[in-house]
């Protein structure tokens, strides 16, 4: 996908974006402890931060330098509208995980992203997801005890009663 | 379907309903400090199935790791007060004020149980040029810096029984850090450190097998696990006033949980605690069961606070001086 | 000697050790494979769950998903390029191209059974020459530490891909990564921002996800309408004549694999990188070349990393000293059934000893059998439509990356990496040698300083440490010679006297 000889849209702002990341990180290793000692707990990051610039300098040279433009735009070729809304999803997702609960939101989730990416009726979308949250869900929650968020659903009281249940079901 | 929906309700009724004599009536969350495999993590998970039998419920446990346990603590005192998470932890909180950690630590929980206590004991490399403590102070002090003591970071255990060494005899030695007592301990055997103060659990085995020398007990009387080493007060009668010190297992809740939660769970681990196979596990690896709880915890736990601050405080250590926080200086 | 071969098979002869073996293996398989489930995770639940049980079922259960969890990371690495544990990650990086040209069925087998060669190699070893190595692996002082991490952190240069300084930046920002958090040494502060969710550092787990899994499915959506690759199932277990090919290779990286696998503080992952390297550098002419789906570049890591599995309970039984973060947590369930690892068990249990090497070789046969049944289903996930699979490997992605440490910071980490990755990925970096600088960071940082401490801060002093120590000075040379053999200086010196001597031939 890449080609090395053309330069792709937005790669010189991303070269420029590492050098300021590297001289903020650099900067930000140089105060962990200065240059006390060659044991101090800021050697290393220095030492790798020192290593970021270094390359990250080269790479934005090199960039500059190429002449050739890639014919891509962007907005249509590295960032099109569907990478850019599924991961403001996944961030909605990160959001409503805690408030929410783990099972509503990811069962949102899962509905929502195959119904737009798929377009094949939404029941059929909801199905799919929930057959797969089944899965997840006892695979994390119940094999791993996991403990996701439970959020709106009180997901404790009613694993405890099931387990009554079925405890209570044995005894007798 | 219509089952779970029921069960929902049933749940939901449940949770309202304001009788919390049914405690526990969904899994506790056991929030463990360090990581899989470590002793706290041993103890803790060797000691809570016979508490869960008392119990009648169960305790998930996890390891939540990193910040020198204080990630875990932080996380715990976030939870509600309502005895469902509960932090199984070490010692290291009680510092995290002077290290400058934060100001969360075990006064913003309720102890349940204190479990069980180490026995700190100082040991050598099999090729070290001493045998016993006065032989090894001799040699420190005859070739400064050349003795390698292994620590795990201030605060850590070496840290601390190395300042309290430090602090009656004249000891210059390079303290070489590493992340546990485990890792130390191996670079002690392959002799990248020369000495290794180290908790007595951790070391036994190979004391045993002849693959480290001890050289003291850092405790009033000899061990039963190790009846042959002297204590330190043998030789050096002045660290009576410190001792016995060694680090601790405990399993606290948040501080406002009600009282009945409190009562049911320390009715709950000091059981546990008392089953004879955790007893046997705790003989054979060389800890001294505690088992207390209550005021009685409180008062170890507020002695403990005060002795090691103001050790490491004294020793340079520290970051703050254990008076910002109002912790007295021992008698 | 009877006495051993008794021990040895009563994991073989007993009906319920054995079905539990096999079990453990299968669940294994799966916890491998699933990014965010660890075989660490599921082996202290274990403690738990088996803790009523006696010792045998118990450890039997253990060792068969230690076995499993290993080999199973490498299903999701062929498949999604989304390696399910870090001892995967090398498998990837040849293992998902040949998927992308409809081979996974055969790239599974052949890392099925090269995997299995590797294991059987490790608990050899484990069985024959186990006091040896663990007093070896004890001679390793930190500047041996910090001298092999180098080594490590200079396979940079197999992974760049395209552009050597990339692969550098992307190194050095790996290496940075695993140092924000408090330093563990001296409870410094680093890269915090004053931020207390930082003090646990970021997870590696959740970089590792983002990086892979995240700016996979990301990329892939650029194809979300194309009808996935169509898998042709022909051979799936590799020919004797193939695995004998790979015999000279693989002996070779599986004593990488032991070796790493017994050092303390080291284990699979930085064993399967490093014999991935090895095979790069030794395979002169590989009928495709690494990166694009080289047999070889498969069949290095998935031997090494299995075999890291006998050479992690080397130390183990015979000293009590764990060799990676699971027989740390085998450790603490045998104290808990009343055992006391430690060198004193070798003399006063043998019993254990030929007992888990049983198990071991039981679990490893249960592997291959596993591992080589229900391939066709597994190659049906490349199949399935990406509408379907892109959401699923999203929503594995978070609870993967919340499930390692309970935290919702560690799932903000995993989708920045995600995007970072995916712009790293468009932009022409590997992701790759980030991975391998979070990996190594702590190794050379924490070892680096002790050698220095102990040293007492004198360079000159560590320098003639290093030089009067035979195996500071192997591994100090091989360190010299891998440097001086990527930079550009060496190949226009081979190329010149390479040519010199084509001619010469001529003449």
């Amino acid at each position: 996908m890449h080609d090395p000889s053309k330069k792709m849209p937005g790669e010189t702002a991303f070269a420029v974006v590492l050098v300021g990341l590297s001289g903020f990180l650099l900067w930000q290793a140089i105060l962990i402890s200065g240059f006390e000692a060659l044991s101090s707990p800021g050697a290393f990051p220095m030492a790798a931060a020192f290593a970021m610039l270094v390359t990250s300098v080269a790479i934005l040279i090199k960039t500059l330098r190429l002449r050739e433009r890639m014919a891509l735009r962007f907005f249509t070729d590295v960032a099109p509208p569907v990478i850019l809304a599924m991961f403001a999803m996944m961030l909605g997702y990160a959001l409503l995980l805690k408030p929410l609960g783990f099972l509503p939101t990811s069962l949102l989730f899962l509905t929502v992203s195959i119904f737009a990416l798929r377009r094949r009726g939404l029941l059929w979308s909801f199905g799919v997801s929930l057959a797969s949250l089944a899965l997840v869900y006892v695979i994390f929650r119940l094999v791993f005890t996991v403990l996701m968020p439970s959020g709106i659903v009180p997901e404790g009281e009613i694993l405890a009663w099931l387990g009554d249940l079925f405890s209570g079901g044995d005894a007798q | 379907m219509k089952t779970l929906f029921t069960g929902a309700l049933a749940a939901l009724a449940i949770t309202t309903a304001p009788a919390l004599a049914e405690y526990p009536e969904k899994e506790i969350q056991g929030i463990i400090q360090w990581g899989a495999g470590g002793s706290t993590d041993t103890v803790m998970r060797a000691v809570t199935p016979h508490a869960e039998e008392v119990l009648g419920g169960k305790v998930v446990m996890q390891n939540m790791t990193g910040g020198v346990g204080a990630i875990a603590v932080k996380f715990a005192s976030a939870q509600d007060a309502d005895g469902y998470t509960l932090l199984m932890g070490a010692e290291n909180p009680l510092l995290y004020k002077v290290m400058g950690l934060g100001d969360i630590d075990y006064s913003s929980f309720v102890p349940v149980n204190v479990l069980a206590r180490g026995v700190p004991i100082l040991v050598a490399n099999n090729d070290a040029p001493f045998d016993t403590l006065e032989e090894m102070v001799a040699y420190v002090q005859e070739n400064p810096n050349e003795v390698k003591f292994g620590s795990t970071g201030p605060g850590g255990l070496p840290s601390v029984i190395t300042a309290m060494l430090q602090s009656q005899i004249e000891l210059p030695v390079t303290a070489v850090p590493y992340d546990g007592d485990g890792p130390a301990l191996t670079a002690l055997q392959g002799g990248a450190i020369d000495v290794m103060p180290a908790v007595l659990g951790a070391s036994i085995e190979a004391i045993k097998a002849g693959r480290i020398k001890p050289l003291a007990i850092i405790d009033v009387e000899a061990n039963e696990a190790l009846p042959d080493v002297a204590p330190i007060t043998e030789a050096y009668p002045g660290f009576e006033t410190y001792l016995p010190w060694g680090p601790f297992f405990g399993v606290f809740v948040k501080e406002g949980t009600p009282d009945e939660v409190v009562a049911k769970l320390t009715e709950a681990y000091a059981a546990g605690v008392e089953n004879a196979d955790f007893q046997q596990l705790m003989n054979d690896r060389g800890f001294e069961v505690m088992n207390i709880s209550g005021d009685e915890a409180q008062e170890f736990l507020d002695k403990w606070q005060s002795v090691t601050s103001w050790l490491v405080y004294d020793a340079g250590i520290a970051k703050a001086s254990p008076e910002e926080f109002d912790i007295p200086r021992p008698e | 000697m009877t006495e051993a071969l008794q021990f040895f098979l009563i994991s073989w002869l007993d009906l319920k050790l054995l079905g539990l073996v096999a079990l453990g293996t299968f669940a294994g398989i799966y916890v491998g494979a699933i990014p965010g489930l660890s075989v660490t995770m599921a082996v202290s639940i274990l403690i738990s769950f088996t803790f009523a049980w006696d010792v045998y079922p118990a450890l039997c259960l253990m060792v068969g998903i230690y076995m499993g969890g290993v080999y199973g990371g490498s299903r999701t690495a062929i498949l999604l390029n989304i390696p399910g544990a870090p001892s995967a990650i090398a498998t990837a990086l040849d293992g998902y191209p040949l998927a992308q040209k409809g081979q996974a069925g055969e790239a599974i087998g052949l890392s099925t059974v090269m995997s299995f060669v590797g294991g059987f190699i490790g608990i050899g070893v484990l069985a024959v020459a186990a006091p040896f190595v663990s007093e070896f692996a004890l001679t390793f002082q930190p500047r041996d530490y910090m001298l092999l991490a180098i080594l490590g952190i200079l396979l940079v240069g197999s992974l760049s891909g395209e552009s050597l300084l990339k692969g550098v930046f992307a190194g050095a920002l790996g290496l940075l990564i695993g140092a924000v958090g408090l330093d563990p040494l001296t409870a410094e502060e680093r890269f915090t921002f004053g931020m207390v969710e930082l003090w646990g550092g970021i997870s590696f787990i959740a970089v590792m996800i983002g990086l892979f899994g995240v700016s996979e499915a990301l990329t892939q959506l650029h194809y979300i309408d194309k009808a996935a690759v169509k898998q042709t199932i022909g051979r799936i277990v590799p020919s004797w004549r193939a695995v004998g090919k790979y015999l000279p290779l693989s002996m070779q990286t599986s004593s990488i694999g032991v070796i790493i696998g017994a050092l303390p503080g080291t284990g699979g992952d930085i064993a399967a990188l490093m014999a991935y390297d090895h095979a790069k550098r030794i395979t002169r002419h590989p009928e495709v070349p690494f990166g694009e789906g080289a047999q070889e570049g498969l069949v290095a890591p998935e031997t090494a990393n299995n075999a890291a599995v006998g050479g992690a309970f080397i130390p183990m039984l015979t000293l009590g000293i764990p060799g990676d973060a699971v027989t740390a947590i085998i450790i603490g369930a045998m104290f808990i059934h009343g055992l006391n690892p430690g060198p004193m068990l070798m003399i006063e249990q043998p019993q254990m000893f030929w007992f888990i090497t049983g198990a071991l070789v039981l679990a490893n046969i249960f592997m291959l059998i596993f591992g080589l049944t229900g391939i066709r289903l597994f190659t049906k996930i490349v199949e399935m439509p990406r509408a379907v699979l892109i959401p699923l490997i999203l929503l594995l992605s978070i609870v993967g990356a919340y499930a390692v440490n309970n935290s919702i910071t560690d799932v903000y980490w995993m989708l920045l990496f995600g995007a970072f990755g995916y712009l790293l990925k468009t932009y022409g970096y590997q992701v790759g040698p980030v991975i391998l600088g979070v990996i190594l960071s702590r190794l050379i940082d924490e070892n680096w300083r002790r050698a220095i401490i102990s040293e007492q801060e004198d360079l000159g002093r560590l320098f003639l440490s290093i030089l009067t120590s035979p195996l500071s000075l192997v591994l100090f040379g091989a360190v010299v010679f891998i440097f001086i053999s990527q930079t550009p200086l060496w190949t226009g010196l081979r190329a010149r006297f390479g040519t010199a001597r084509a001619r010469g031939d001529g003449v």
